[in-house]
This record gives C-alpha cells, structure tokens and sequence, in this order.
C-alpha cells in the first residue's frame, strides 16, 4: 500500500532538495565559496568569484540537472514501455549507442563543423540500439531476455567505442577520451555544453503530458488499446523521446549509468506507479542524483561521474534483483 | 452489410448526459464479416445482436480468444471486416473505442503496483477521467475492501474481478469477456453471470469464453469455434446436441441431476 502521506510532500521535498544541492555545488569545488561570496559572484560584484561562478559552476550544474532529468525521465518512459521496471538505458545500451554515435563522428573529425552534429550523432546512434532492443526484446517481455539484449549490446557498441577510439592514439588524448565517453563526466562543461543539452527540455515539455496513458500502456499494451488509448502512437512517441533524452545527455556527459534505474525504482517505491506524479517527479528527482553524485566526485576529487553513479547504482540493482526473484 | 448515415443511426457512444447508463440501440452490436487471422480463425461470419448474453464455447486452441481479440479491433483480421454498432472498425477512433467496446484478457499480468481503484479507474480514461461510476463498479465486483492493495499482489480470481471492474467502468455497451469465469470462485461466478444478464437487459452485449458447458447452455445465445471455424450459432438448446458435443468436444452428454449452485 502507498502511504498517501508522501504524496503531497514529495514534490516539494524534491524540488528543496533540489535547490540545496544547486546551491551547494556552487559553492563547493577547487576554489571554496562563502555563501556571501557566491551571492557576490552571482551579482558579478567581485570579479574573481563572477568568474568561477558564471563561466565554470552554473554551465557544469545545468548540464549536470540536465543530464540528470533526461537519463531519469528516460528510464521511466521505457519501464512503462517494455513493462519491466529494470528497463534503463544504461542496461538497455541505449546509452552505448548514443556513445558509439558520438565517438564515431568525434574520431571523424566531424564535430568542428557545426555545434549540433555531435548529439545528432548521439542520436543516431541511440536510435540503432532501440531498434535493436525491440527487435531482440518484444514488449512486455520477460526480465531476463531484456537484460541478456541489453549485455549483447552494450558489450557490441562499447566495442565499437574503443575500437575507434584506440585507432585514434595520433589525433586525440586516447586515455583521456576512452575515460570520458565510457565513464562520463561533467568537468570542464561550458555553455556550449548547455546549449547542447538545451533539447532535453523540450523532450521533457513533450513528455509531461503522457503520464496518463503511460499508465495504462504499463499494465498492457492490448489492454491500454482497448480502453482507448492510440498504442501505436504513443509507442513511437515514447520511443523517440527516451531515445532522444538519454542521447543527448550522452552527447554532453558521456554514459552515465545507472541513473534512469535508480531514480525512477526510488520515486515508485515513495510515491506509487502512478506516471502522472512519476514524469515531473522524476525530472527533479535525476537532476538532483545526479548533482549529488556531481558533488561527490567533487568532494572525493579524481573520481568520475559515472564510477559515482556506478558505485550508488550496482548494489542497488543486484538488491532489485534479490527482490524482483 | 448496412453502413451507419451520420445521424439517422444512433451513435454507438452514449450521449454524455445519459454515461453510466448503456443505451439501448437496434442495430447488431457487433458483426464480423469473413474475419481471418491466418492459423487462428478463418472465415469467421458473426453477427450479435444487442442486449444478448453469448457464450463463445470450443476446445483449447480452438480460435476462441483470437476472435475475442478481432472482435475488440486489437488484432487485424487480414480478411474481413469488423463493425460495431454498424459502424466499420477502421471509422472509429482510438479513444471513442475505449467508449464503444472493451475486452477483459484471459490473463493479466501487472509488472507495476497500482492501487486496485486506479486500475478500475482506467476504465474511464476514454471518458477523460471522470471517475464516473468506478467506486459502483469497485463494489458490485467485491472490491471495496480491496480498494488500495497493489494489484501485483492479488490472487487470480481476485485480479480478474479488478480486470472486470474496470471494463464495467468503462460503460461501454460492447463487453467482450475472454474466459472471465475460469479463475473464479462458485460465489463470484454467480455474481459476475448475474452481473452479465443485467448489461444485457440494459441493452448492453456480452460476448464471453468460457469452457463450462452447463453454464453455456443457460445464456441467450451460444457460438461455437472449432478449429477456427464456426462451427454452430444459436440458442443453447438448438446448438448444444449430443451430436455436436461428441463432435467438437469428444464428449458424451447425458442430462443427470446433479449439483446446482445459485446465489442466495
């Protein structure tokens, strides 16, 4: 049974925490801000603290709620979609496609000709993974045979990863790039990065009003049919979304596991199934994982943002399967 | 086959003002017309007149649920043609079907746990989600006590009556039920067969799986499917004959009194 005491609180208490942890990660990194400081780099009335401020701290905290959001929402559209609530795209290879795109067009030299050429790339890349795990998966299938495509896939695009990555030692810094698209992270973002990642907003505004059938379309596609929902479109239009979202957050931030399987469980076990709650809920919920998971490799220093991710993500998934069984 | 004219047939959907209540109409509810799903059923010709109680009897695999799943336009005849109410399947939208007809699979599975009122408030999606008669639909199933238990962890007969429930919400004058009395207890196959006769009186249809043959022979009407085809059409008396039950069911029939069951 669902508490219905969370239900009012829980929007609330995740936009707060929320806000706290955006304010924290303002404030915390190599160079410490004061509250007083940070309010005064905001205002840009000291010059140093506007710097940090402006051009490093809040581009790397939107890409990092962006990010977050997008891997989130996208892993609580494709549970609903295949019926099974260990579907992710880290675990699907969405998120290797997405890579695999962007390493291709990266090792191509392609990205320095326009800004968006490398989240299309993503895309492109995400979308061939989809395909693929619906081809391999149907609908509402079973755990195992979702999560044995998903291995099959992750280790095919990962090696398409590395292959060209490690056939471009002249052209790039190998360790660096293999590290950064396989591990993701969120150093070094820049607005470019924000405006980048700027589609996951729309996708998240396209997204919001789906809950409703999406509910329906979680307990049986042949039974959402018949109560009037129009399955076919809103397949698709699933589909295209949470493909879009977490290829975009990997176009900006590298794969980033486990966060579209954590944060969507969490919500659920707090606020029931219901996709109504779930979709903005889980919007704030993954930007605020993911800052938190942000400040620790912060904190922690040399750490990567998906080996965080990893570490919170791994023993919570084996405790799924423990209980799923 | 007769098409509906815009406005001299009664719309299939009831008038707002007249939801909850399932509108009388004199065409066939439901009328399939040379149905084929290659290996499943070929050639099935039907036609349900409305406010009938009609039993869809057959051997295992005999085509039963896949005509159920035709009937209710979830599945694609590649011959053939549906219609509801006279009007073509492919003129009815996706959310006024949800309106028109609703269909109760055999077996549900529910990966995620919604409250079993949500569930039944499904029903009433097509209808904006209005809420409109779910908690009667809650209770006339015997549901209230169950009301906000997570559906992922109910019993079978229990998750059946949630199924039940929701297509009652929905108010849809074509109910099309695959085998909704197999995992039911004496008790509630009574209620859920008294629940089927009233749909009917109120000029709603009912067409249903089922497997019980002495139960079959009490409805208004009975369809029998072998291998695919149909095999007889008609009352229970004229249809249900020593000859056609040792035909399509392998089984000898012998009228014996014997135990009866009925609500109190």
């Amino acid at each position: 049974m669902i508490p219905s005491r969370y239900l009012s609180w829980a929007m609330p208490a995740t936009l707060f925490v929320l806000l706290v942890l955006a304010a924290l990660s303002l404030m915390i990194g190599d160079m410490a801000l004061s509250p007083a400081r940070l309010w005064q780099g905001l205002l840009r009335q000291e010059e140093m603290a506007a710097l940090v401020v402006w051009q490093i701290r809040v581009p790397r905290m939107i890409v990092a709620m962006l990010v977050g959001a997008a891997l989130s929402a996208s892993g609580l559209v494709m549970q609903a979609y295949f019926r099974n609530s260990l579907a992710s795209p880290g675990l699907l290879g969405v998120s290797s496609g997405g890579a695999a795109g962007a390493v291709v067009v990266l090792a191509c030299g392609l990205t320095a000709y326009s800004l968006w050429i490398l989240p299309l790339a993503a895309v492109a890349g995400a979308f061939v993974a989809t395909l693929a795990v619906i081809a391999l998966a149907r609908h509402g299938t079973g755990t195992e045979r979702l999560l044995l495509a998903g291995i099959a896939l992750n280790a095919l695009l990962g090696a398409v990863t590395s292959f060209v990555l490690s056939r471009q030692t002249a052209v790039f810094n190998r360790q660096t790039q293999i590290l950064y698209w396989l591990l993701g992270g969120l150093e070094d973002r820049t607005w470019e990065h924000v405006l980048m990642g700027a589609p996951i907003v729309l996708a998240a505004a396209l997204l919001w009003p789906l809950g409703r059938p999406m509910d329906l379309l979680s307990l049986g596609a042949a039974e959402a049919q018949s109560l009037g929902v129009d399955v076919r479109a809103l397949r698709r239009r699933l589909l295209a979304l949470s493909t879009v979202l977490t290829a975009v957050a990997t176009a900006v931030a590298g794969t980033v596991g486990f966060v579209g399987l954590i944060v969507p469980h969490v919500l659920r076990l707090l606020v029931g199934p219901e996709h109504r709650r779930l979709v903005p809920l889980s919007l704030l919920g993954g930007s605020a994982f993911v800052l938190a998971c942000d400040l620790i490799t912060r904190c922690v220093g040399d750490i990567r943002l998906g080996i965080v991710t990893a570490l919170v993500g791994g023993p919570f998934f084996l405790w799924l399967l423990r209980r799923q069984t | 086959m007769r098409r509906a004219q815009p406005g001299s047939a009664p719309s299939a959907v009831p008038a707002p003002e007249e939801r909850g209540k399932i509108a009388p109409f004199p065409q066939k509810a439901l009328a399939l017309h040379g149905a084929t799903v290659p290996g499943r059923i070929a050639d099935v010709s039907l036609e349900i007149p409305a406010g009938m109680l009609v039993g869809l009897v057959g051997p295992n695999g005999a085509g039963k649920s896949t005509l159920l799943q035709v009937a209710a336009g979830l599945l694609p005849a590649t011959g053939g043609t549906v219609s509801w109410s006279g009007r073509p399947l492919d003129e009815v939208v996706a959310q006024e079907r949800g309106r028109c007809a609703t269909w109760v699979p055999q077996e549900a599975h529910f990966e995620f746990g919604f409250s079993v009122r949500s569930v039944v408030a499904q029903g009433r999606f097509a209808h904006g989600d209005d809420e409109f008669g779910v908690d009667a639909a809650l209770a006339r199933l015997d549901l209230v006590q169950l009301a906000h238990r997570p559906v992922n962890r109910l019993s079978g007969g229990e998750r059946q009556r949630v199924l039940l429930a929701r297509a009652l919400a929905t108010a849809a004058p074509l109910q099309l039920w695959d085998e909704p009395l197999a995992p039911l207890d004496p008790r509630h196959v009574l209620e859920v067969l008294k629940l089927a006769r009233e749909l009917a009186t109120k000029g709603g249809s009912v067409l249903m799986s089922l497997h019980d043959l002495r139960v079959a022979s009490r409805l208004d009407l009975i369809v029998v499917l072998h291998d695919g085809r149909l095999r007889a059409v008609g009352r229970p008396e004229e249809v249900l004959t020593a000859e056609l039950l040792a035909d399509v069911f392998g089984v000898r029939a012998r009228m014996a009194p014997g135990l009866t069951l009925d609500l109190p």
